[in-house]
């Protein structure tokens, strides 16, 4: 094959890479949506976790404040941005203070007489209509009289007024021209934005056009808005992380070509090494689109991880290259090995096929996938691109010296035992907790934005983002009846400091037993007639002023009562929406979960500043527990430890199934031991250091270890060999040092990150690849490095 | 009192009229330079559709410096309501406070910007709400205030200051939908009203009277 044909092979692969891409970018969606990567629920509260709350009020609350200018200004800005935000479809609704309520909801006005409580405590009779015209003449000698007027002949006792207030925050910030301002003097608003709290792609993008909103506003640029609140800690989170992987990456990429510039003397390499991984990324992917049409952001990351050993297969191939033999040759004397490890590895990674997590099982396809495409392209597709060795890397210098080094090294026949023992031991023995299951762990957010957060919270009054209340009920009618008799209990609550504020579904639309009660306290026309003449004496007003205040309780006698699905349909409705939600219904989206169970539907109560969870036990008793305090930092670490539980089922039969096919293609379980023996003692050494050095582990940890698994078994399969042929001993030696050298560099880095999850991922594998190595050297078979020697 | 009268001639009476009459600008302007607090005892008629009659009420009004205003009413009943920062706040006997956005109180917040912009001198800032015109002498002048903005209009028809030398006397607030409100201050107030329920036509011939 000459010089021109390879170079245009090369174009062409490149070319195939590029447009598989461009086709998996176009076709493939990126899902960040957490429900499509834990298994399906096994409790209720699991379920409610999954299926609504996501969708629900806390975690899709951004908190904002604007600050950095004279107040009015502020106010004009926090004006601006509440009316851009109204407008933009990624957000449900926004407040600022300066909301009138009592114009957002004209479709509710006829209904005021069933939604106001002032009908269960009053009867529109003569004393009571008397005190409250009389009222209304003070209110006409006050400055805020033209605000009144209008409503006043339609509705003199003031309900419209009175649903304005229930449904305002119950302890707004202070107000100065009209909005929100907290004590430093920062204009405050709320925004609730469409996309769930779990999906950090779509709270990304509600936060990006948010800022563009503020950025539009004149007079901005000068005013500072600080965000906070989930959704800005998940894309904060996210951000540095990627910020933070691709400057590591950059320093990790100009090191990994000087060492291949070192390791091989030559600049092929460095235009080839990439193409097999790139092209099993692009497969994996290609797959993906094709069998689920989406996948999951953390498949993505973790399978990308994992895809890292097929970064050894062209090393190998460039290690082993011998002059004036054609690279096909010795690629496919390379092969059997290279394929026995691509197939047990793939083979391992069908467990995690069965795992029944659609998150799990896109990991499967992707990497096997990616796998088989990666050693493909290595095999068949890459000696055909590079041109023909110049040296033989069994000849670099100082090698045989290395070998004969670790040749010389004791190999005591207890060793194995010892270091079993050893890391036994220490895993066992070690103090702290083994799992870290608090995913947000590994992403933290700076104490600065978490008190920053705490404290505009309590200034909006905002709900609390890890406890709701859950109320549940057989029917929707059932969860407002139930909220309407646990307001009383919460608001002792109240009293008692056990939490600051509530908010239950019954507040914006009570039980149709409700409405029909108060309806039943309706006067009829003749009755009120009579009581409005007798209230009427002696006061100033005209006759007849108030007709259409009668002829609206006359209507109001005879409404249908208001009914959750035509309230829902008011401006208020996506309140009510997100906080009366079906419980056990059909299966949502993907989910593959069966609902035949009763009927049953939830009310979400919102509680901000619990203060004594434990006071809400009460409840749970009385009810039965069809009210109870749900913690959704519990609920969530529950979903991740039954998660954690289905790795670890998945890599247990993964490691059965490895060790089936190593055994297989070795055709003797003593060589076999010989491969899996470093292997499994080298996991358990990881897992010593990390629980020595009182890390808790994380999935990120599980995959990470799976990886550096991975790695070794290559170190124990090649090293493992028998080639009788010292000058191809010396070259696996040159391939393995390489491999381990890129591994520990590209990981070593990582390790000293300060993101939590970046550093989990680096110091796990460097450490892997270290232990992985050494033991392979100590634990090659007798004789068998030693024989050269 | 009548110092401190004068003082809240500023609240009321639109610095840009002095622009537009140069004499009574420079009559007025004597005033300025008041410490606060200032007070002026006041009596407000208002004639409203719903009402067979008018609705007194009495007490003192108080300018508390910066863009503060404060009104306590003593008849006929106890009520505190304050102007400023953006909202109006409304105190009744011991009840709870309401609190108002200006924003959504037109009436209210027209009184409040004459009155800040009269202090800062932005006599641009009123133009921008406001067309304003003067006539007469410093015997007696009045000043009009007719809403520029359509949305003001919709709720104000005009303001209408009565004044002699550097103190008003009466103001009317001409709501668009036809009511009136009177408001008497300093000596004019302090005589008192003459009648239980005066008509407004009279009402506004003691504006033009003075005291």
């Amino acid at each position: 094959m000459n010089h021109a044909t390879r170079i245009a092979l090369w174009f062409v692969w490149l070319a195939v890479i590029a447009a598989t891409g461009f086709w998996v970018a176009r076709h493939l969606t990126i899902n960040s949506d957490l429900r499509d990567f834990v298994p399906p629920p096994q409790s209720a509260d699991q379920r409610l976790l999954l299926d609504e709350i996501g969708n629900g009020p806390g975690s899709r609350l951004l908190l904002l404040a604007l600050s950095g200018a004279p107040q009015a200004r502020l106010a004009d800005l926090s004006r601006g941005l509440d009316a851009a935000l109204a407008e933009d479809p990624a957000f449900v609704r926004v407040a600022n203070g300066s909301a009138d309520l009592a114009n957002i909801a004209p479709d509710l006005l006829p209904y005021r007489y069933l939604l106001s409580p002032t009908l269960d405590a009053h009867r529109f009779d003569a004393p009571y209509l008397r005190a409250q015209l009389q009222q209304r003449l003070e209110d006409l000698n006050s400055p805020a009289a033209s605000l009144l007027e209008p409503w006043l002949r339609s509705d003199p006792t003031l309900e419209t007024l009175k649903l304005a207030q229930r449904w305002a925050p119950q302890h707004p910030p202070r107000t100065f021209d009209g909005v929100w301002f907290s004590d430093r003097g920062e204009a405050l608003l709320v925004a609730e934005t469409r996309a769930a709290g779990f999906d950090p792609g779509a709270q990304a993008a509600a936060i990006t056009s948010l800022q563009k909103h503020f950025a539009a506003l004149p007079g901005a640029a000068a005013v500072h808005l600080v965000i906070s609140g989930p959704g800005w800690f998940g894309m904060q989170a996210a951000r540095h992380t990627r910020a933070e992987a691709d400057r590591f990456g950059a320093i990790t990429t100009v090191g990994f070509v000087l060492l291949l510039l070192i390791a091989y003397r030559s600049v092929v390499p460095v235009l080839v090494t990439a193409l097999p991984l790139l092209s099993g990324a692009v497969a994996g992917f290609a797959l993906l689109a094709l069998v689920f049409g989406y996948a999951h952001g953390i498949t993505v990351a973790f399978g990308f991880t994992l895809l890292g050993v097929a970064q050894e297969y062209p090393l190998r191939v460039f290690s082993h290259r011998r002059v004036g033999v054609p690279t096909l040759t010795c690629v496919r004397e390379l092969w059997p090995l290279l394929a026995t490890a691509i197939t047990s590895v793939c083979i391992a990674y069908l467990a995690f096929l069965a795992s029944g997590v659609v998150g799990l099982q896109q990991l499967a396809v992707f990497t096997i996938g990616g796998l088989v495409v990666a050693g493909a392209c290595t095999r068949w597709l890459l000696p055909r691109v590079i041109p023909p060795a110049r040296r033989d890397m069994a000849a670099t210098p100082g090698l045989a010296r290395a070998w004969r080094f670790l040749a010389q090294l004791p190999r005591p026949r207890w060793l194995p035992w010892l270091v079993g023992a050893v890391g036994i031991v220490v895993v066992a023995l070690a103090p702290g907790r083994f799992w870290q299951d608090d995913l947000s762990a590994l992403t933290p957010v700076p104490k600065a934005e978490l008190a920053r957060d705490a404290r505009l919270r309590a200034a909006l009054g905002a709900p609390d983002v890890r406890y709701l209340l859950v109320l549940r009920a057989a029917s929707e009618q059932g969860v407002l009846a139930l909220s309407e008799r646990m307001a009383p209990h919460l608001r002792r609550l109240v009293v008692r400091h056990a939490l600051d504020g509530f908010e239950l579904p019954s507040r914006y639309l009570p039980s149709i037993a409700t409405q029909r009660a108060r309806q039943a306290r309706l006067p009829d026309r003749a009755t009120l007639d009579a009581a409005l003449a007798q209230a009427l004496e002696g006061l100033p007003f005209r006759a007849g002023v108030f007709a259409p205040f009668v002829a609206d309780v006359e209507a109001a006698r005879k409404l249908p009562p208001l009914t959750p699905r035509h309230f829902e349909t008011s401006a208020l409705g996506a309140r009510l929406e997100a906080m009366l939600v079906p419980c056990a219904g059909p299966p949502r989206g993907r989910r593959g979960e069966a609902g035949n169970e009763k009927p049953c539907w939830a009310g979400l109560g919102t509680l901000s500043g619990v203060n004594d969870p434990a006071a809400f036990a009460v409840l749970a008793q009385d009810t039965r527990g069809a009210v109870h305090l749900l913690d959704l930092k519990a609920s969530t670490e529950a979903l991740i430890v039954a998660y954690r539980q289905r790795i670890l089922v998945a890599l247990g039969v993964a490691a059965l199934l490895l060790a089936g096919a190593v055994t297989l293609a070795l055709r003797s379980p003593r060589r076999a031991l010989n491969v899996l023996g470093p292997m499994t003692l080298a996991t358990l050494w990881v897992l010593a250091v990390l629980r020595a050095a009182g890390i808790p582990l994380s999935l990120f940890h599980l995959v990470s270890l799976t990886l550096a698994a991975g790695l070794g078994l290559h170190y124990a399969l090649f090293f493992e060999r028998r080639t009788g042929n010292s000058a191809e001993d010396l070259r696996t030696l040159h391939a393995t040092l390489v491999c381990v050298a890129s591994a520990l560099l590209v990981f070593g880095v990582l390790a000293l990150s300060s993101v939590p999850v970046l550093r989990a991922i680096g110091l796990t594998v460097a450490l892997g690849v270290a232990f992985h190595f050494t033991l392979s050297v100590l634990m090659a078979p007798a004789g068998h490095l030693r024989r050269e020697a | 009192m009548r110092r401190s009268a004068r003082a809240l001639v500023w609240l009321l009476v639109p610095v840009a009229a002095l622009a537009a009459t140069p004499d009574l600008a420079q009559s007025l302007i004597v005033g300025m330079g008041q410490t606060p607090p200032a007070e002026t005892p006041f009596i407000q008629v208002s004639y409203r559709a719903v009402l067979d009659r008018p609705l007194i009420a009495s007490g003192t009004l108080r300018w508390l410096g910066g863009e503060r205003l404060e009104r306590d009413t003593t008849e006929p009943f106890q009520e505190t309501a304050r102007l400023g920062d953006g909202e109006l706040t409304v105190q009744r006997g011991p009840g709870r406070v309401h609190r108002i956005a200006l924003a959504r109180a037109p009436q209210a917040a027209a009184l409040l910007t004459g009155f800040s912009a009269l202090l800062s001198g932005d006599a641009a800032g009123l133009e921008r709400d406001f067309t304003l015109s003067a006539t007469g002498d410093a015997a007696h002048w009045v000043i009009t205030l007719a809403p520029r903005t359509r949305e003001l209009q919709q709720r104000i028809a005009s303001i209408v200051v009565d004044g002699r030398g550097h103190a008003p006397d009466c103001l009317v607030l001409h709501d668009a939908n036809g009511d009136a409100t009177f408001t008497l201050m300093g000596t004019l107030a302090k005589a008192g009203l003459k009648d239980a329920a005066p008509a407004q036509a009279a009402l506004a011939a003691r504006c033009q009277a003075g005291p």
